[in-house]
């Protein structure tokens, strides 16, 4: 039985056994996309590559045997790069959004597309937690967003965009008025604590998110009651008290202090927040000039200096954002602000490195070319954005929002722009675990093209990285007409023979070819 | 529409057979039917035979030469390989479509009489620029136009369409085997019948009809001097010889009086056997397509044959390529007897480690441990194959020896069988060499009828052997237009009826190979100089050369040169030497820049190491490659880095799309290449160019993306400067249209040429006055320049 090492570890294996097996029994994690056990290794992707000594360049870990005597590198920066480089030219031939435009439009990063499902579904419960992952106002915000996502949303070239900002708020209003609004479990209680020092938008979503992570949360204010810009600067016309109200009560339900007419400055110093808490988060709303220098953060042109990734401030254990750190406002960002910043103060007062929020990968069709909107439309519905009925609205007051019908409604005329398989595509979580760049080189792009004959499949060319998987299973299981490669070189695709459907050519293991298809070429329609 | 007679696919499909492995071949009988592939057709060999819809819509669209779209009447293919490339084959192509009316997107003219394609190759480089037409009447046979120019494209459709109607007469073998009268030779390989060989042979034929005369007329194999064909030999009986260069049809009978008129027979000339006499040439109708200069006596081709040694081209020039007889009598098939009848298969394998051949597809592979890896496996049932699936765009030193030399190709692909213990193998052949597998057909057939394939091989009748126990069946597979068939896993895979992808080596052919048995490959050229070594003894053949690198090699030798054509020269020759010497120098006054060999997985040699020897170890030392042996010559008018483009473009277009960075990678390269070509560089592009290339050589999957790179890495590293040239939006050559400009200078005559040939309508005709060049109209197709007579057209 040959034996070789894998970054100088050793290990005997069967005779015709590949690196990746021998790979496998040391646990050492080679990624695959192309191979499938079971199945012959098509050595395609090029991501499973390692180094092997006395070859010339590197080698396909999936197909490639071992031999008595090998020295295999697997983790070195020789083959990271090039396992990166494979990746960046797989993703510089693959067209698709891995989130939707209008979520990453959004600068709270809503997952819209889920929410639109789960509404489309009837799973309000469901929806409300989906967006409260991400906006912890939405209620409030669904009243007085400037809503950039409906600005992104792919639907208005067509007719209008999504009503996403009223079918968010559908969502929260629900769920505000019955019996028991949506409250997610908080982790166990830390000892640590935060000070808060405004009860803005970005104070309460920090403290939201933070009493969430297990941290105990004070939220300092100069004013009798929470809310800042929104209670004082917001007309009641654009947001009725009640909504605010009940929204910041929820919040304080889940434990967090709320400390009103407390000015930090007179009241308490920063040297005391300093002392007293773990950690400190300044949103204190818009500065004025010459504002907070005093409490010893530096201050430029926008306001309070920090590091955009981290929100951290100069001094250590204080942390800022919101309207305090930048020119442009806007609640929905003070919302965002609250969130990330919560995930750095998180990761200081657990020791770990500071790095903030990661921006999940994501890869972006851009503008669409001629005719692409309608390979868009085929699958959603080609009512008209549904508006609000007028005579349900009240004078000076606001109005009703969507019944319950008008939101599916709505809710159906969603392109579902965002990937299928976001969460499972092997693509998109190697391209973040080697931090490929998706626009490293640049080509012309492929067309857009979605295939929905399927009743269960969708099938959309663009995404598909040639690797064959399918095309295997299809022969093996003896489909009929099955998958091909059709075309040569750049130009291979695969399709189902002399042009039929993909409803025809899969009649059998159309999921075994999506649980297989390493991106969100083939996918469900409907995520399960 | 009409429905389709589907009756001619059920006969093709009971004649080839329903096997998986024969879906190229009913496709191709498909498409030679109905000129194209229907879907219905399509359809119906799936229901008659094993063959999947999976596989037949697969193979059918990785092969180039499938059409699954109505052909024209006839199909104009225009090669865009190295030499014509060089030479202007592009404006050619685009000359056509122009002509023909052919939208950007569309390759068939309105009327659907012609179809215009871009060819690899056709493996006639010296006549560069070329182009075939094959006409859809089968009475006629393709006909090649050589030496072109954009303006001289509707005449060659003129003349085209003439032909068809006059319907020129079939070339026939009719051999008089008398030996007493002279001969009259004629080369009528591809590369000679297109520069008009076959017409001078039927001339030939009917002069010595009309007169009388005591000669025979008879084809040959190619003397490799391309750059005088057609040329005609007359032999005298006692062994005179007078060679006659580009020979009109119309010279015919001139050349025939003048030496077998019987009142003249005292006055043969004593020469020496290369002379070479004047000739007169009497008609120009020919001239606006090919024009041949007269002055070529014997000076260049004593000069052209002076280094050349020819051991796979053995008997060049002088033997009927498929008279068995003919190659009997000149020691044909006297090497395989001596090894089935003297040696061991271990002792001949033993000779060919001794004469230290190595593989002349490229690689050079020592060919003694591939057929020592197959003699050693333990199978019953082995294979042999010939790869024949010559694809490099500038190379057809494999048609030539398949044309030329088809027994001698069997006999050594014989005498391997036996040292491997096969008994059954293929011929893989690109489709694009129509002649190669006529004759290698013919050759096999007389081979299996007189004995020399198929049971008991060189059975000794008179001794009563009941059996010589050894025995070779062998069939020639067509390819159908995929340059990485030329790989060897992808070769068996079309062999085997699936899409020419390679796979992982290993396991190598010799452990699992053709239908998963040990199959040994070799290329066309490694087989045929196998007879020699084993007659001539090992030794012998291992004087030749350099200290690794043994014997001769065949190069295609093209390009710039003054005498273009096929040498066989020894191993350790410089590069100096065949460009200087054999090829005569660079045409036209211009200096030498560089030589490009090994074609797309080749580099180029600047001419500062142009004192480099021919030999494996010291080609890839400099980033070029022997490669299968295109050998181009460059000069101070080539653009590198638009032969880096070319050569890429070609690669990025072959490769089989299996591994993303063969597939993709290549594809970057050449976006960044066909960004400084137009003038649209970045910064950063040649750095992130070579980090590109040296991914891709070091990630392909195969030989094809390994080897791809090699023309880019060698340009970048010999002539960065021109590089960054075109990133600062110049080109010193003066060959990317797009950062180029045509103008007229004060030479200019006022002779109003270029105004009424300009294809675009862009120089306003102004007789006697200097004429000027609209830009904006300007397509940069160099026709001007090429019919100017005072030199006036510039280009910056």
């Amino acid at each position: 039985m040959p034996k070789l090492t894998i970054d100088n570890r050793e290990v005997e294996v069967d005779n015709g056994a590949t690196i990746l097996d021998a790979a496998g029994k040391l646990r050492i994690e080679i990624p695959t996309m192309c191979f499938l056990k079971g199945y012959k290794a098509l050595t395609s992707c090029m991501v499973c590559l390692v180094k092997v000594n006395g070859l010339g360049g590197f080698v396909p870990s999936c197909g490639t045997i071992v031999q008595d005597g090998m020295r295999v590198e697997s983790d070195s920066e020789e083959v990271r790069q090039a396992r990166r480089a494979a990746l960046e030219l797989l993703l510089s031939d693959h067209l698709g959004d891995c989130i939707g435009p209008c979520q990453t439009t959004c600068p709270a990063r809503m997952n819209i597309p889920l929410m639109i499902r789960q509404i489309a579904a009837g799973k309000l419960r469901d929806a409300i937690a989906t967006v409260k992952k991400d906006i912890a106002l939405p209620a409030v915000l669904g009243r007085i967003c400037p809503k950039p996502c409906e600005r992104a949303c792919r639907r208005a070239a067509f007719d209008d965009a999504v009503s996403i900002c009223l079918l968010k708020r559908y969502v929260a209003d629900i769920d505000l008025q019955s019996a028991n609004p949506y409250l997610p479990p908080c982790k166990p209680r830390q000892g640590k604590r935060v000070a808060i020092v405004g009860a803005g938008p970005a104070g309460l979503a920090a403290a939201y998110y933070l009493t969430l992570d297990g941290f105990r949360c004070t939220l300092f204010d100069e004013h009798e009651s929470a809310g800042g810009g929104l209670r004082y600067a917001v007309s009641e016309e654009q947001l009725p008290r009640d909504v605010l109200d009940k929204e910041i009560a929820l919040i304080e339900k889940l434990g967090v202090q709320f400390q009103g007419q407390t000015r930090i400055g007179t009241a308490l110093s920063m040297e005391d927040l300093r002392s007293d808490f773990d950690a400190v988060f300044v949103a204190v709303g818009e500065l004025k000039a010459g504002g907070p220098a005093w409490m010893g953060l530096e201050t430029g042109p926008n306001g309070i200096v920090i590091n955009r990734k981290t929100y951290e401030t100069n001094l250590a254990g204080v942390f800022a954002g919101g309207d305090a750190v930048r020119k442009r406002r806007l609640a929905v960002r003070a919302v965002a602000d609250g969130k990330e910043a919560a995930v750095s103060i998180s990761q200081y007062l657990s020791g770990r490195v500071i790095t903030g929020a990661t921006k999940a990968f994501n890869t972006h069709i851009g503008k669409l070319k001629n005719g692409e909107i309608e390979k868009f439309i085929a699958g959603a519905s080609k009512t008209p954005r549904v508006s609000l009925h007028p005579r349900k609205r009240v004078p000076a007051q606001e109005d009703y929002g969507f019944t319950d019908e008008q939101a599916r409604d709505e809710a159906a005329r969603c392109l579902h722009c965002d990937c299928r398989k976001a969460e499972t595509c092997k693509l998109r979580q190697y391209a973040h675990d080697y931090g490929a760049r998706p626009g490293r080189y640049k080509g012309e792009r492929r067309t857009f093209v979605q295939l929905p004959s399927h009743p269960d499949v969708i099938y959309e060319p663009g995404k598909c990285i040639d690797c064959g998987l399918c095309i295997q299973i299809t022969s093996k299981a003896g489909e009929t007409l099955g998958l091909t490669f059709i075309g040569r070189g750049f130009d291979v695709r695969v399709a189902v023979p002399f042009g039929r459907s993909i409803a025809e050519g899969l009649k059998r293991v159309a999921s075994q070819c999506v649980a297989a298809c390493p991106t969100g070429a083939l996918a469900f329609k409907v995520k399960s | 529409m009409d429905e389709l007679n589907l009756t001619f696919v059920d006969q093709a499909v009971e004649k080839i057979g329903t096997g998986r492995e024969k879906v190229l071949e009913i496709l191709q009988a498909v498409q030679d039917h109905f000129r194209y592939l229907p879907g219905e057709a399509l359809q119906r060999v799936c229901e008659l035979t094993e063959i999947t819809p999976a596989s037949i819509a697969g193979v059918s669209t990785f092969y180039s030469q499938f059409r699954h779209h109505p052909a024209g009447r006839h199909t104009i293919r225009v090669c865009i390989g190295t030499a014509c490339h060089v030479k202007g084959g592009g404006q050619v192509y685009d000359a056509f479509k122009r002509q023909l009316g052919i939208g950007e997107e569309e390759d068939t003219d309105p009327q659907k009489l012609f179809t215009v394609e871009k060819v690899a190759c056709l493996g006639c480089c010296m006549l560069a620029p070329v182009i075939q037409i094959q006409a859809r009447a089968i009475q006629i046979d393709n006909i090649t136009y050589g030496h072109l120019s954009s303006e001289q494209v509707p005449v060659v459709l003129r003349d085209f369409l003439e032909q068809e109607k006059a319907r020129p007469v079939r070339i026939e073998h009719r051999l008089t085997p008398d030996r007493v009268a002279g001969e009259i030779r004629i080369c009528l390989d591809s590369s000679c019948v297109a520069s008009g060989s076959a017409r001078v042979y039927e001339a030939l034929k009917k002069a010595v009809e009309e007169t009388s005369a005591q000669a025979v007329v008879k084809s040959v194999g190619c003397s490799g001097m391309s750059f005088l064909a057609p040329l005609v030999e007359v032999l005298l009986p006692g062994g005179t010889s007078f060679r006659y260069a580009k020979v009109l049809p119309e010279d015919a009978r001139a050349i025939v009086l003048r030496h077998f008129k019987p009142e003249q027979i005292g006055r043969k000339i004593r020469n020496a056997v290369s002379t070479m006499l004047d000739k007169i040439l009497t008609d120009k109708a020919w001239e606006p397509v090919t024009r041949y200069s007269v002055d070529v006596r014997d000076q260049p081709v004593a000069a052209f044959l002076d280094k050349q040694r020819h051991i796979a081209t053995e008997h060049c020039g002088g033997i009927d390529p498929v008279d068995l007889d003919e190659y009997l009598l000149n020691d044909g098939f006297k090497a395989l007897q001596k090894c089935v009848k003297e040696l061991s298969p271990q002792e001949v394998i033993t000779a060919i480690e001794r004469s230290g051949l190595r593989g002349r597809g490229g690689a050079g592979f020592p060919t003694y441990l591939k057929w020592s890896a197959v003699h050693h496996r333990g199978s019953a049932k082995k294979y042999v194959i010939c790869n024949g699936d010559e694809g490099d765009p500038g190379a057809f030193m494999d048609r030539m020896l398949m044309e030329s030399f088809p027994y001698r190709i069997i006999e050594g692909m014989a005498i391997a069988a036996y040292a491997v213990g096969a008994d059954e193998g293929y011929f893989y052949i690109r489709a694009e060499y129509p002649l190669a597998i006529k004759r290698m057909t013919e050759a096999i057939n007389n081979c299996r009828r007189r004995g020399f394939l198929g049971n008991n091989i060189m059975r000794d009748s008179a001794l009563r052997e009941p059996e010589s126990g050894f025995s070779l069946h062998l069939e020639i597979a067509v390819g159908a237009g995929a340059f990485v068939c030329g790989e060897e896993t992808a070769l068996m895979a079309s062999i085997e009826g699936r899409r020419g992808m390679p796979r992982l080596r290993p396991p190598y052919p010799a452990q699992s190979g053709l239908w998963d048995k040990p199959t040994l490959i070799n290329n066309v050229e490694t087989y045929a100089v196998v007879p020699w070594i084993i007659r001539n003894g090992p030794e012998a053949f291992a004087k030749l050369g350099t200290g690794t690198s043994k014997g001769t090699k065949v190069f295609a030798l093209a390009g710039k040169v003054t005498r273009g054509g096929l040498i066989e020269v020894p191993m350790g020759i410089s590069i100096r030497r065949i460009v200087e010497n054999i090829g005569g120098g660079i045409a036209g006054g211009l200096r030498l820049k560089a030589v490009q060999v090994g074609g797309p997985s080749g580099g180029c040699v600047p001419a500062e190491l142009a004192h480099i020897s021919v030999d494996y170890e010291a080609l890839n030392e400099v980033g070029a490659m022997m490669g299968s042996g295109g050998m181009v010559a460059l000069d101070e008018s080539d653009c590198m880095v638009d032969i880096a483009r070319y050569f890429l473009d070609f690669t990025q277009n072959q490769s089989c799309g299996k591994c993303t960075f063969c597939r993709i990678g290549t594809r970057r390269m050449l976006d960044i290449l066909e960004r400084l070509c137009e003038g649209r560089g970045r910064k950063g592009d040649i750095e992130e160019l070579e980090h590109l290339a040296q991914m891709v050589q070091n990630a392909s999957l195969c030989g094809l993306g390994r080897t791809a790179p090699n023309p880019v890495l060698s340009t970048i590293k010999y002539f960065r400067d021109e590089y960054q040239a075109h990133l600062e939006k110049r080109c010193p050559a003066g060959k990317c249209k797009a950062l180029i400009t045509y103008s007229v200078t004060d030479d200019c005559i006022g002779c109003s040429l270029c105004a009424q040939h300009c294809p675009a309508d862009a120089i306003e005709m102004q007789p006697y006055q200097k004429h000027e060049i609209d830009t904006d109209k300007c397509i940069r197709c160099g026709t001007c320049r090429s019919v100017c007579p005072t030199d006036a057209i510039k280009v910056e």
